[in-house]
């Protein structure tokens, strides 16, 4: 027997895109929704991180423990993470990096030779593949200033120091560690809707209006400079703060600014580490979600178990 | 050095079903749902879905413990529906929902892409 659909239809309107932030808006939909997909971008979309570390040689100042958790914490480019098996679902290998389905292997070997300090980074992380490297932020492709930019600091060698070793990176989630997470930041806000009643306005002062407009902490209003109203330059500067009602209602005008949070519009930002792109995030998280909702219906043993129980009910009833 | 593996929180052992139903003893067309390995994403949004069907009388879940990883969906219908009914009804509309959120961003993107 088949049901009524409740389907909602949620639409979406890009602000702003870059290879590793994204703002956007999310409408005709509710928070349970915005929530969800927060949630899962930030703990449940795959990356790939270093997980295991075979230290050769170290003589540097940082013990191996130490050195193995800075690389586990460098973000690597995971386009792949996706398509990729986790180690403990792999049939291939028992997860000791000799697998192309579930690992990548690195190699890192450094020695300084002379007086000045030698930085190891995150750039003599040598990769057996290809796409899976260290996230270059120095790249002709991402938007930052190339000229000072050297990796991600590991470890300094002084002289006669060494550091050898052989590292395997695996697939996983931030609900695991957060060194799989792909999210930098993720948030979404109600999208604020301000309304000033310009019948009370009109009885303030300039200056009572200025103190209005100054009482927000971020720039939200302004006085037009012609007609001296006070005009919404910025709702989403708005942060819920309630500064501005409590003004009016020591103003003696209760209601002369009221705010209404749209409970079905939202406004999200998305921040990623790198390791995959901030569009690519967001439709990772959607298709996650999917897989998601796909194993939580019921199996076939558990609907007939229910029509067993029924028809044995009907029975003892009957009988 | 007792503590549980990290894998605990996500992945479902051996013989453990991901879904359970059971019928309330008392109450007609009552059921609950534990859903193992689980948490508040699914949880909420099963929830806020069961709610916009209007034979749904009662839909709620509960996190038991925080190192309990499932949750448990309960849900109460008129007798025009069922709870398994219900649930159906709210995973496919849930799916279908994200089904169009997809491909809604993926035009936006495309639409922007062009723009730059
Ligand atoms: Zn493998």
């Amino acid at each position: 027997m088949e049901g009524r659909s409740y389907q909602r239809f949620p639409t979406v309107k890009i602000r702003e895109l870059k290879n590793d932030y994204a703002k956007f808006e999310l409408r005709d939909t509710d928070a349970s929704i915005a929530n969800a997909l927060r949630r899962v971008m930030i703990a449940e979309v795959p990356t790939i991180a270093i997980d295991l570390v075979e230290i050769e040689v170290n003589s540097s100042v940082l013990n191996d423990e130490f050195i193995a958790h800075r690389l586990g914490l460098i973000p690597l480019t995971s386009e792949r993470a996706m398509s990729m098996r986790f180690s403990r679902d792999c049939d291939a290998c028992d997860g000791d990096g000799q697998c192309e389905y579930c690992s990548v292997e690195f190699h890192l070997r450094a020695k300084c030779l002379n007086d000045q300090t030698l930085d190891v980074t995150s750039r003599e992380l040598i990769s057996s593949d290809p796409s899976v490297v260290p996230v270059d932020f120095a790249s002709p492709s991402s938007e930052y200033d190339n000229a000072e930019n050297r990796g991600i600091m590991i470890v300094k060698l002084r002289r006669g120091q060494e550091l050898r070793l052989r590292a395997i990176a695996r697939k996983g989630i931030g609900k695991d560690h957060a060194k799989w997470s792909p999210a930098a930041t993720v948030t979404f806000m109600y999208e604020p809707e301000i309304y000033i009643n310009e019948d009370m306005m009109e009885k303030l002062t300039l200056e009572q209006r200025m103190s209005v407009v100054e009482s927000s902490p971020t720039k939200v209003f302004d006085i037009d400079a012609k007609t001296g109203r006070v005009v919404v330059v910025d709702p989403e500067a708005y942060t819920y703060d309630d500064e501005v009602i409590k003004k009016c209602e020591s103003l003696n005008a209760p209601g002369l600014v009221e705010v209404h949070p749209k409970e079905d519009s939202f406004i999200f930002t998305v921040e990623s580490t790198g390791a995959i792109k901030a569009s690519q995030l967001v439709l990772n998280a959607i298709d996650i979600l999917k897989q998601k909702l796909d194993a939580v219906r019921l199996s076939e043993d558990t609907v007939e178990a229910d029509e067993q129980f029924l028809e044995l009910d009907a029975h003892m009833r009957g009988g | 050095m007792n503590a549980p593996d990290r894998y605990e929180r996500f992945v479902v052992p051996e013989g453990v079903k991901k879904v359970s139903y059971e019928r309330d003893t008392k109450i007609i067309n009552a059921a609950s749902f534990t859903v193992e390995r689980e948490d508040h994403t699914i949880g909420n949004i099963l929830r806020m879905q069961l709610h916009r069907d209007p034979d749904v009388l009662f839909a709620g879940y509960k996190l038991p413990h925080p190192l309990q990883y499932k949750i448990i969906v309960r849900i109460h219908t008129t007798s025009q529906s069922s709870p398994m009914q219900a649930y159906n009804q709210a995973v496919n509309d849930l799916d279908k929902e994200l089904d169009h959120l997809k491909s809604a961003f993926e035009a936006e993107l495309a639409k922007h892409s062009r723009e730059y």
